[in-house]
């Protein structure tokens, strides 16, 4: 009897263990270096511990957003079925769904959807659907803010700026007091890149203004002159580094660390290499606020960060959808902000005591990160990205002015938003 | 003794110029690559290291399987020279001393090949190559590489297969080489300098390539070094210290490979000079 | 075997074994570039909206060349390529002659020259343009830290048109430069040295020399070498996307950049294809404009 029962058992399992052996499904999914394919790995395992007959291959793709887009574009223009799911900048889902490469989510979550949805920041939720379709979900949170010097805002008296102005007087108040030729008043990327749009996009959001309005290009306004000219002011002043049309995302990051800025406007990952690098001459110094508005108008941030989305190209859509599933859980977003430091995606994570252990500033990010905006979204974001960014450069290189920045810009979007 | 004074200051002139025109990046990238970060964003910059570290390179080599990517390169280079040389010499063969109608149509429609952008050419080319079942195998940039200086390759071995006179060609038949024999034995021999020109020109050529290598190849063991090397940079930081020493542990291989066809280049002509 | 090989290559007629000669390369070329080459082609007759791309793409016959030539940036990006080459084509030829014939003096060692003639080729393309943009940064780069000690203020090298342009053509000409030497080396290598022996006796200049007996044995060298550089230098893209990402604005952009970015960017294939078919129609000219003259002046070489 008790022999019969174990052999019953013992064939059961052995049963059982074949076909977890033959429905093994390898899925493979493609990050960019930069967003930690390390720590990717040992969540990938975690998920593979509680679901033995998945296994999970990482691709490392280009370090930047672009390189891995224009791979990921001959990749998936050619309905390759290689990729299960990707990680997507958070600009790109409203292109992914145009073009069909991302599957829609919908239909595999049913009625939770609507469970899972309000449990994000509601700028992620909003940000990865296009026409009310899922398209991708949230892996882990980004967006630009004010950097500043809290030892020299102490030393001078001043209080963390409101407004632009307010910060250039205290840019320029610090500036004079210091005297040193090194020191710029405020930093941030100016650069022919994907960050120079939000150069322009935060000023014109902090004076009230849009770029688009009702899907119709919104530039005839006075907002849209007002990042050229507020740019153009510090420059003036003398405030801005002379090379700003130079300085790309992590120039602001090394000049910042090395002691020579006092405000920077950039990405949540300063604060951790500010604070933390052995060569860091500000270690204890980093304060983090929201970005800077105009009178009239309330603070704004460029968002950012990165989604999982399925490959509509994908053989195994369903256990990717799972996988995605898992990687998109608060669980994953407090793994990431202990091993990675990513911001999480889920208002719940950021008051996590271990969380805050680990990145004591998540405190202050979190309402700058709830002030986030979608950089304007449409299925040519890349062509709307390169006329803001060629703009706003060659104003700040000094060879177009305001008006011809400005009419350049809306030639250039005029047949996009027709 | 006046005359042999000058003429020393200049082979030394002429050295200097040279070397100080072809190293002085790589030197850089040398110095560059035994500094930390901290030193390298300094301002005023620094030209020697101030404290010289190994550490790059060791980073270099346990944060990517680069020496895997130095493999792959040394074999993809390898063969694609190999098959392009070999295609390229036949070609020009029967382009300079063949008679053969429309010859200097089949050179311009040669030519026309290496003209199409290759940025252009990439989602056909990937579809093609899928197809084929070749992604992620050698093949898949052998094939490519071999086509992409197929053009220069056949040009350079051309304007040299003409400069040899067809008697000696002939000698060789008439003691019982065929034409093909000849080619090998007599016209291949003598132009040397051009066959290990053209065999530089592909090798760098491959070696060099990234598009093509980043799109045909996406399994990390598979990457190539130009590919691999990008792997080190982050989406905003660019670790100059660490990408300095993979580029030199790039750039040994085919130094050494540069210098002993260099070597064969000269020595092809020495041979040739004691026939012509 | 080889006794009853050679009676029947004897029976071949020369064109027929050249043909056969020719074939590898040409089931090479068929399977790698023709096809591609004829999708190309057909994609450039044809849109996608990419508003709405799942419609599909649409017949619009030569619309895509069309709208290139009332496309300011299209012209903008060719202009630029122009400047491009003609600047670096001559500038690199003139450097590489002139270091070919300096690494052509008789070392006593030569590995170290030639070497050193070779390191600027084998860097790759992106990291040759990565290494010289840091060369022509504002804040850390040598050449406004040399300028400096001189007593000159730093220049913004990168942000300005016209010196940003400087930069990429001293960067281009350094590495173009490499190649052209190398090609011309291995041409002075065939030179006979009987030739400037005789002219020695004879009496003439060392310039005489170039000019009579140096110059005119390397033309078939400098010939190959031109068409390739001018082809290249028709497609260079990495050094400027690697140096100013075509910035500021637009304004060191090339064709083959647009065209990258229209294509893999902006998606836009079937712009892009056309942008590439009107570029190859450039080389096209320009190269047979060379052909033409090669015939002509050297046709001794080429025809028989």
């Amino acid at each position: 009897m008790k022999l019969s029962k174990w052999l019953l058992t013992a064939t059961l399992a052995v049963a059982f263990a074949g076909s977890a052996w033959a429905q093994q499904t390898t899925l493979r999914i493609f990050t960019g270096g930069q967003q930690r394919p390390d720590v990717m790995r040992k969540i990938a395992d975690e998920y593979s511990k509680r679901n033995p007959a998945v296994k999970v291959e990482i691709e490392v793709g280009g370090a930047t957003s672009e390189a891995q887009q224009q791979y990921l574009s001959t990749v998936l223009s050619s309905k390759d079925s290689a990729l299960d799911l990707v990680l997507i900048d958070v600009i790109r889902p409203a292109q992914w769904a145009a073009q069909g490469w991302a599957e829609p989510l919908d239909a595999y979550l049913g009625a939770d959807k609507a469970k899972l949805l309000p449990t994000y920041l509601k700028a992620y939720a909003d940000a990865n659907q296009v026409n009310g379709k899922l398209m991708a979900l949230p892996y882990f949170a980004d967006s630009q803010f004010l950097y500043y010097r809290k030892d020299l805002l102490e030393k001078y008296k001043r209080p963390v700026p409101k407004t632009w102005d307010e910060m250039m007087e205290t840019a320029k108040l610090i500036m004079d007091g210091e005297k040193s030729p090194q020191l710029q008043g405020f930093s941030t990327a100016g650069a022919p890149i994907e960050g120079t749009v939000c150069t322009y996009l935060v000023p014109l959001w902090g004076a009230g203004g849009e770029m688009t309005k009702d899907g119709k290009l919104n530039l005839d306004t006075p907002q849209a002159r007002q990042p050229f000219q507020l740019y153009g002011r510090m420059k003036q002043a003398g405030v801005l580094p002379r090379n700003i049309a130079e300085i790309a995302t992590d120039r602001i990051r090394i000049d910042f660390q090395a002691g020579n800025v006092i405000f920077a406007m950039t990405w949540g990952y300063v604060w951790n290499r500010a604070e933390n690098d052995a060569d860091s001459k500000v270690k204890g110094k980093v304060g983090v606020a929201k970005l800077p508005h105009d009178v009239g108008g309330s603070s704004a941030t460029c968002i950012g960060g990165w989604q999982v989305a399925v490959s509509a190209f994908s053989k195994n859509k369903q256990e990717a959808v799972k996988f995605a599933r898992y990687l998109s859980s608060p669980e994953v977003s407090k793994m990431q902000a202990i091993m990675a430091s990513h911001i999480p995606v889920f208002p719940s994570v950021y008051k996590d005591p271990e969380v805050l252990k680990a990145n004591p500033w998540f405190a202050d990010a979190l309402p700058v990160v709830e002030s986030a905006k979608s950089r304007p979204v449409s299925p040519q974001y890349p062509q709307v990205s390169d006329a803001v960014r060629g703009s706003m450069n060659a104003y700040l290189a000094g060879t177009k002015t305001t008006d011809a920045a400005l009419a350049d810009m809306k030639n250039k979007l005029a047949p996009i938003y027709k | 003794m006046n005359f042999n004074f000058s003429r020393r200051t200049t082979v030394w002139l002429a050295a200097i110029i040279v070397m100080v025109n072809g190293f002085f990046p790589a030197v850089w990238i040398l110095l560059t690559s035994l500094k930390t970060e901290t030193e390298l964003i300094r301002s005023p910059i620094t030209y020697l290291p101030e404290a010289a570290t190994l550490e790059n390179y060791m980073t270099a080599f346990t944060a990517q399987p680069i020496g895997r990517f130095l493999l792959n390169s040394v074999v993809v280079a390898g063969l694609s020279t190999a098959l392009c040389v070999l295609i390229s010499a036949l070609a020009a063969y029967a382009l300079t001393r063949l008679r053969m109608p429309h010859r200097n149509l089949i050179m311009s429609l040669l030519l026309a090949i290496s003209m199409f952008p290759l940025i252009s050419l990439m989602v056909p080319l990937f579809k093609v190559m899928r197809e084929l079942g070749l992604l992620n195998t050698y093949l898949a940039l052998i094939l490519p590489y071999a086509v992409l200086s197929l053009p220069v390759c056949t040009l350079v071995m051309a304007s040299f297969f003409q400069d040899i006179p067809p008697d000696l060609e002939a000698a060789a038949m008439v003691d019982g080489c065929s034409r093909v024999g000849a080619l090998f034995k007599v016209v291949v021999p003598l132009a040397a300098p051009g066959v290990f020109t053209a065999g530089i020109l592909a090798f760098v050529n491959a070696w060099d390539e990234f598009l093509l290598a980043l799109t045909m190849m996406n399994r990390v063991n598979m990457r190539t070094l130009s590919v691999g090397i990008t792997l080190y940079q982050g989406e905003f930081a660019f670790p100059w210290p660490l990408i300095s020493a993979a580029l030199i542990i790039a750039l040994v291989p085919i130094c050494i490979i540069i210098a002993v066809f260099q070597e064969r280049v000269v020595g092809g002509l020495t041979a040739g000079g004691v026939k012509g | 075997m080889s006794d009853a090989a050679v009676p029947k290559q004897k029976d071949m007629s020369e064109p027929m074994l050249g043909a056969l000669l020719l074939l590898p390369a040409v089931l090479l070329l068929l399977l790698v570039v023709v096809y591609p080459i004829g999708t190309l082609f057909w994609t450039s007759l044809h849109s996608v909206d990419n508003a709405n791309p799942q419609a599909g793409e649409q017949w619009v016959g030569i619309a895509n060349y069309l709208r290139a030539f009332d496309d300011d940036r299209f012209w903008h990006a060719t202009l630029q390529t122009v400047i491009y080459i003609v600047v670096t084509v001559p500038g690199a030829l003139v450097v590489g002659l002139g270091l070919a014939l300096l690494a052509n003096q008789p070392f006593r060692i030569q590995w170290p020259v030639r070497l050193s003639l070779l390191l600027p080729w084998a860097l790759p393309l992106v990291f040759a343009g990565l290494i010289f943009r840091w060369f022509f940064e504002y804040q850390t780069g040598i050449v406004n830290d040399l300028l400096a000690r001189i007593g000159v203020e730093p220049l913004g090298w990168l942000s300005d048109p016209t010196l940003a342009t400087i930069a990429i053509c001293i960067a281009i000409i350094w590495k173009a430069s490499s190649f052209m030497a190398l090609m011309l080396l291995a041409g002075l290598q065939t030179i006979p040295k009987s030739l400037y022996e005789a002219a020695e006796v004879d009496g003439a200049s060392k310039w005489q020399q170039f000019v009579e007996i140096t110059l005119p044995m390397l033309r078939p060298s400098i010939f190959v070498a031109l068409i390739f550089r001018t082809i290249t230098a028709i497609q260079t893209f990495d050094i400027p996307y690697a140096m100013t990402g075509g910035g500021p604005g637009d304004a060191t952009e090339t064709l083959a950049m647009y065209i990258h970015k229209s294509t893999l960017d902006f998606l836009d294939f079937g712009y892009g294809s056309a942008l590439a078919a009107l570029m190859f129609l450039f080389s096209m000219v320009a190269t047979s404009g060379y052909l033409r003259y090669t015939r002509r002046s050297s046709g001794r070489g080429a025809e028989e």
